[in-house]
This record gives structure tokens, sequence and C-alpha cells, in this order.
């Protein structure tokens, strides 16, 4: 027996040792397939044969205009390809598997995607390389582009990072329950989180609503992004927790407000048990799929009283990149007007460069940048503390803050920590 | 020749425990041992100056390079809008002065390989601080001019970057352990889990030994009782933490419910978003889940028990209580000793079901110090401090092993 084994496994080995052995020259024979054809060779005999390869570290997307993107600088490239690779949907995950990379010095990356968050961290780090030199060489301005994003990756005066596309926090009403006085007052901008809470409790309940107002409110980032809205950007902390509590403990918002994310509010406004929502723009493209109660006719648009948090993704070149020309290059295409507009036309998202807020193709793709409400949201974004160590200050705030809307903890010792993390 | 043979019979037990040696060196001793060596550092990823293990003061050169050219371009947008002469030959003057420190770095600092960071003696350290001093007080005297300036403050923004290039020494001795005692967190984390660990272990046992006492009866179907009580056991926690979550949710949670409608808990959504609530929920669903396991490890001890031992002591007249009470409990003693240790050390760990189930919520109340440790190394990258709090957490594993080696008065390895 022991003896059939000791065949077998020998056996076993030297095949390994053959297949292992023999299929270097296979992907040999195969590259000359992947040059260049003798035709093309003729018309640029001093092009290399090979195009420098580049990476760009990027989450899945839903739409195909990452796809398209990458299709359209492939092919306009002369010198390089661009090659994706895509990383875990969760954030958080991904931040931290950026950073294993980075903080290692690697170069497997040569361009990343990031959340807004982490640039100051990363610059602080010395793992990205300033783009105002790109900037200047491409005789583009910072005001070019959109500013919350900008501001984000704006660290100790240097700029790390351009937009990939914009997000920002906003409100959304059921245009049907809410009376046009009120909506125009809503989409104007000037009301404050009080009308806000007296319109939720006036219309809770009609049309068939469980609830007034729903927002995110569990120990999280969206926490932070709500909280940044109700201080109108930290200006009024001990303020803006009072009138988030009042929110909490009223009956316009559901018992549960305190373990709310993005999931839940969509789920309860779309299928049509709220009036108001805060959330970003994706759930007005869940709204006009049709799929869910409320239709996208049912929906309006109108800014926060205190601003909306500005989110979304930022691109920046790793420090270490193996081919920072080429990491240059493919950046300014996916930042600049013809990466920005595949994106905003293929995928709908904002644009992030500003030019193309007026470009009538994307105003075509983008219903919701011709709506009026949205459009004052846009001009009031704000946008979360750019800083070394944000992951940690917006831990500590999220405890501070869940504590004492939970009712755990004081209102003063909330407001004096959170107020003292942010200086 | 003999010599040889002799001399390797004689070490032959070494040579065979060698891979062992090699395998506990490579994956315990070392980690351990680097996980050390980062505690006495302030070693955190999200600082330049501190994003490495430096014993001596360094230089970051490439920072520097980068800086100067910043100042530089501010200087042209600056030379364009200014009207007085005595601020153009300041900004002449900074510019003559960047450049001879520019030949000072090349002759001095730069090393042959190009390394962004280089270590400097005592010597260099005092130039590079004079030329961040110099550079800061011209620049403070171009600024105290009256002028339209465009860029001031990303100017002083970037020239503080001169300050983050000097690396000095973060070694720090025993402070990350200071600062990990009188961390408030550090408190709070570890109580919580002590609180969480012996409640826990305390329900555990009580169960597991009843579960353990009825699969070890000649019982009819007792394989199918033996396989569907190891169940919960075996559903991964992530898994079951999330189903928990699901029914202890406030809004449509059967159990949350449940126990709302048995004024167990005033409210439903009491489960997941009060203090007191959500360590109860917590500790249910993990004595749940871990009841079975110490069910096993204490069956295992009873089917150690000779029978003749119940035999001979019903002859003698005992009854069945006096018979758990002195037969069953002194003999089980020793399997008792390893599951409590075993649940003990693996509670006090415990990460997953509570980073599923509550996130460390509400408010950090219910945040062991597992999750506080993965929080300051990998979502802030305070490396140093937070091998700290991971060493002071081994340590408090070894306390508590060591009061049970006390208190149950066993023997770990029998001589």
């Amino acid at each position: 027996m022991k003896k059939v084994l000791s065949i077998l496994l020998t056996v076993i080995m030297i095949l390994a040792l053959v297949t292992g052995c023999g299929s270097q020259p296979t992907t040999q024979s195969q590259q000359p397939s992947e040059q260049p054809s003798p035709s093309k060779d003729a018309e640029s005999p001093s092009a290399p044969a090979e195009k420098t390869k580049l990476t760009f570290a990027v989450q899945a997307d839903s739409t195909d205009a990452l796809n398209q993107l990458i299709a359209a600088f492939n092919d306009s490239s002369e010198l390089y390809t661009v090659e994706t690779v895509v990383m875990t949907n969760d954030s958080g995950n991904m931040h931290d598997q950026l950073l294993n990379s980075l903080s290692s010095k690697s170069g497997e990356y040569d361009v990343i995607s990031m959340d807004v968050v982490w640039a100051g961290e990363f610059a602080a780090a010395g793992y990205l390389q300033p783009i105002d030199e790109l900037l200047a060489a491409k005789g583009w301005k910072v005001t070019d582009f959109n500013a919350g994003s900008m501001a984000s990756g704006k660290y100790k005066g240097k700029n790390y990072v351009l937009p990939y596309f914009p997000d920002l926090g906003f409100l959304f009403y059921r245009s049907d329950i809410v009376s046009s006085e009120d909506a125009q007052k809503l989409e104007s901008g000037n009301y404050t989180w009080a009308d806000l809470l007296a319109m939720a409790e006036k219309y809770k309940g009609q049309g068939g609503t469980k609830y007034g107002h729903v927002y995110q409110s569990g120990q999280y980032e969206g926490l932070v992004c709500n909280l940044n809205e109700f201080t109108a950007n930290w200006t009024d902390v001990k303020g803006g927790l009072e009138v988030m509590n009042q929110f909490t403990k009223s009956d316009v918002t559901p018992k549960d407000i305190l373990v709310y994310t993005e999931g839940e509010t969509h789920n309860a406004f779309l299928n049509g048990e709220s009036v108001f929502a805060r959330n970003w723009p994706y759930m007005n493209g869940m709204a006009a799929s049709g799929e869910y109660t409320v239709k996208g006719n049912q929906v309006g648009f109108a800014p926060l009283p205190g601003g909306g948090t500005v989110g979304g993704w930022i691109l920046g070149i790793n420090a270490n990149a193996k081919n920072k020309a080429g990491a240059e290059e493919f950046l300014a295409f996916i930042a600049g007007p013809e990466g920005q507009k595949i994106n905003a036309t293929v995928g709908s998202y904002l644009p992030g460069f500003n030019a193309l807020l007026t470009d009538a193709d994307v105003l075509a793709k983008n219903a919701l940048l011709t709506n009026q409400g949205f459009s004052n949201a846009l001009a009031k974004t704000i946008a979360r503390p750019v800083v070394a160590n944000y992951s940690e200050i917006s831990d500590q705030i999220q405890i501070k803050a869940h504590e004492y809307l939970s009712g755990n903890g004081q209102l003063d010792s909330a407001a004096d920590t959170i107020s003292g993390l942010l200086k | 020749m003999k010599n040889i043979s002799k001399i390797v019979e004689s070490k032959t037990a070494y040579i065979l425990i060698l891979p062992a040696v090699v395998f506990i060196l490579l994956f315990s001793i070392i980690p351990i041992g680097e996980s050390l060596r980062y505690a006495f550092f302030d070693f955190q990823l999200n600082d330049q100056a501190k994003s490495g293990l430096y014993i001596n003061a360094n230089y970051n050169i490439a920072l520097y390079d980068e800086t100067a050219f910043y100042i530089r371009s501010f200087l042209d947008m600056e030379e364009e809008v200014v009207t007085k002469d005595e601020t153009k030959l300041q900004i002449d003057a900074i510019r003559n002065m960047l450049d001879e420190y520019d030949q000072y770095m090349l002759n001095n600092i730069s090393s042959p390989d190009m390394a962004s960071v280089v270590s400097v003696n005592n010597e260099k350290l005092a130039y590079v601080t004079k030329i961040r001093d110099n550079i800061m007080s011209s620049l403070e005297k171009l600024y105290s001019f009256d002028e339209p300036f465009v860029c001031e403050e990303d100017m002083f923004a970037v020239a503080s970057e001169l300050d983050t290039a000097i690396i000095s020494s973060n070694f720090s001795g025993l402070n990350n352990f200071k600062s990990v005692l009188t961390d408030t967190r550090v408190h709070s984390t570890v109580g919580f889990t002590l609180i969480f660990t012996f409640i826990s272990v305390f329900f555990e046992l009580c169960f597991g030994m009843a579960l353990a006492l009825i699969m070890n009866k000649a019982l009819k179907g007792r394989g199918i009782i033996r396989t569907v009580s190891l169940i919960p056991w075996a559903i991964p926690t992530a898994v079951a933490a999330l189903i928990w979550s699901y029914l202890y949710n406030g809004s449509s949670g059967i159990i949350s419910h449940l126990f709302a409608w048995l004024k167990i808990i005033p409210e439903p959504t009491e489960l997941l978003l009060s203090s007191t609530g959500s360590l109860w929920a917590i500790i249910l669903a993990d004595v749940w889940k871990t009841t079975p396991y110490m069910a096993l490890l204490l069956l295992a001890g009873l089917q150690t028990i000779p029978h003749s031992l119940y035999e001979s002591s019903s002859l003698d007249g005992a009854t069945k209580l006096q018979q758990f009470g002195s037969v069953t409990l002194p003999l089980l003693k020793p399997s008792i000793f390893v599951a409590l240790l075993f649940r003990t050390l693996d509670a006090f760990r415990v990460f997953d079901l509570i980073y599923v189930l509550t996130g460390g919520g509400p408010g950090g109340t219910t945040e062991s110090v597992s999750i506080y440790a993965y929080k300051v190394m990998f979502a802030q990258t305070r490396f140093g401090y937070g091998s700290a709090v991971v060493l002071v957490m081994a340590l408090t594993v070894g306390l508590i092993t060591f009061a049970y080696i006390k208190l149950l008065n066993v023997k770990l390895i029998n001589d």
C-alpha cells in the first residue's frame, strides 16, 4: 500500500514539474501575437513594441462608465495601457487594503481612487504625489473642478487630488404630498431645521406615510456627514446636536432612527413610508427606475439648512508609482473634460469638471442638474475636516454623538469633546 | 566513525524537534518580538516624521525638494502682484537662499542611492534646523510688507513641511504603555470585556454542563441530540451575528418585540440602542453560540469517569445529587478547568460577534479591547500605540489564566 502511495506521489510530482516548466514556452509563444501588426509598425517605426502598463485601483462600477473610460483611454494613448484593479466595495476594507500597499512603498497601483475623507491622511503620510505641476502643465485652475472635492484633497497648501465623481447630501421630499408653497420654501434653502421638523410633523401620515423625516444616524461615518449638516459645518456643535436630538426624540422619525444607514433610509422613503429623507443622489436613480412604490415624478429636491456634506470619490497618484508620467496622463484624462463626460453621460455621475455642468449631453443624462432645488443644493456644499488623523477623529465624533443621542451621555460633554477634536 | 554515530544518536532528539522550533520561531516568537519593538516607538503611518522606527535623527530630503519647488512657484506668483522694490529684493533674497540650501543638500545630505529619507549626524541636523528657521523668518519678513499678496496662507502651510522633513528619533520608551494605562477608552473597553467574559462564560458553564449531562445519558436518539446541539457552534460567527442583528432589530426583529411584549424591555429598540440592552443582547448571542462547545469539552471529561464509581456509590446508598457532588464534579475538575480557560481566553478576545452585531455601539459602550485595538492599528494606523494595547491585553489574559490556576488549584502539566 505504502509503495503504491509513494509511486503515485512521485508521478504527481514529476507531472507537476513537467507542466510547470512547460507553461513557460506557451506564454512566450503567445506573446508575439499581442505585438502590433506589421502594417502598424510601418506607420510608426519609432513607437515601442509594447505599451507601458498602468494600474488603476478602483471600486467596481455598477454602470458601464468605467469600462468605457478605460477603453477610450487605451484607444487614444500611444504610450500607455491601463488595467483596473477592482477593489472591495466595502470602503473601510478598501482603505485598509490601500494603506497596506501604500505603506510598504509599493508601486503596484499607479493611480488610486479614494473616498474624499482619506486624502488628508494619505497626503500627510507622503503616499500621494501633489498635482499642482500637472494642473499648471494642462493649463487648468483649481476652480475648474468641483470645489468640495478639491477642498477635501488640499493638505498643507498643496493639492493632491482631482475629482472622480462628487457626491453630496441633500433633502428629498414627496412632491405629491408637500404643498407647492412649502416646496418653494424648501427649494430656495431659506428654512431652518425647526421649519423642517414642523413640516415633517404637519405632513406625517398623509399619503400613507408613517414617518416625517429619515436620515443616517447609526454609529458610523454617515452620522458624521449628517452631524456636519446639522451643525452647519461645525459652526454650532451644541445647537446642532440639540436639534438632532429633537428629531430623534420626536415621533416624526422612526423609533430606531439611531441605527439608520443609507439602506434603511432609501427603503423607508422609496416604499412610501416617509415624507422627507436626507440621502445622496443615488436614491434619485432608484426612484427614477420605477421599481419602487415612490416613482421619480413624486420626488422633489432641496438643499439642507446647514449645507450638504460632500462625498464621492477623488483620484490621486501614488508617490511611489512606477510610471509617474503615465499616471499623470491617465489622471488628466479621467478627471479632465473627456473622461468626466463619459462618466457623466454613461454612468449618470455628477461631473467633477465644472464646465460640463452646462454641457447639453451631460444635462440630457442628468435630470438632477436641470432641477432648481438640486442646483441650489450643489451651490451649498460643505466638506468634512481634512486632517491626517481623520478616522480617529471621526470615530470619536461618532461615539460621542451617538452616546448623547441614545440617551447614554450628556449634551455638554458631547459638544465640548467634538468641538475640542475639531480644533 | 563510532564517535560520529554516537553524536548523531545523542543529538537525534534535537534534530527531530528542529522543524517545530523553526516553525515556532517564524510564526510566534518573531511576530511577538516585532510587535514588542513597535510598542516602544511612537510609530504611526499618518505622519511622515513618525512612519518608521527611527532611533537616530533623519532628514526627508525628497520632502525638502518638493517644498523648495513649491516655495519657488509661490514666490513667482507673488512677484507678479507686488509693487515695491524692497519686496522684490526680499523675494530674490529668498530665492538665493534656496539655491544655497539646494547646493548644501546636494553636497552633504543626498545619498548616492537617491533614498528619500537619509540619516543625519548632529552637525547636519543643526544645519537643516537652521535652514528651516531661516526660511521661516525670511518668509515672515516678506509677508510683513504691505502688498496685495495672493498665497500667504498656502505659503506658510507649505513651508511648515520643512519641519516635517526633520525626523527626530521617535523612540518613546515606555510612554506608549503609560498612555495605555491612563487611556479612559482602554479602561472602559477592558471593563466591558471583563463583564462580558465573566457573565457569558458563567452561563455557558451552567448550560454547557446541563447539555453535557443530557448528551452523556444513553437516551434514544442520542446521536441526533448531539448533532443538533452542535449546530449553533458550527455556524460562522459573522453569519450568526448578522442573523441575531435582524432578530434584535428595533422595528422588525422578532426577539426585540417578544421581549418588549413580555415587558423585559420597555421598547423594542432598547436591545441595540441602550448600553445594558446591547450588553445582554451580545451575551445572549454568545451563550447561544458557544454553549455547545463548552458541552463538548465537558462531555469528553464525563466519558473518562469510570462507570464502576457510580455503581459502587449507589451500592453505598448515595442519591443522584450526592453522586454528582462527590463523584462527577471532583473527577470532572480538570475538564472544567480546561473548558473554563479556553472559553475565558476566547471570550476575552471577542471581536467578530460584537463587530457585526453592534459595531461597538451605542456610543462605544459595547466596545471590546480587540475592537479598540483593531481601530487603533488598522483604521487609525497608530501601530506603536496599538501594539502596546495588544500587549497589555495579552498580559491581562495571562493574569486571568494565573488566577484560574490558583483558584481552582489545578496542575496544568502533570509531572
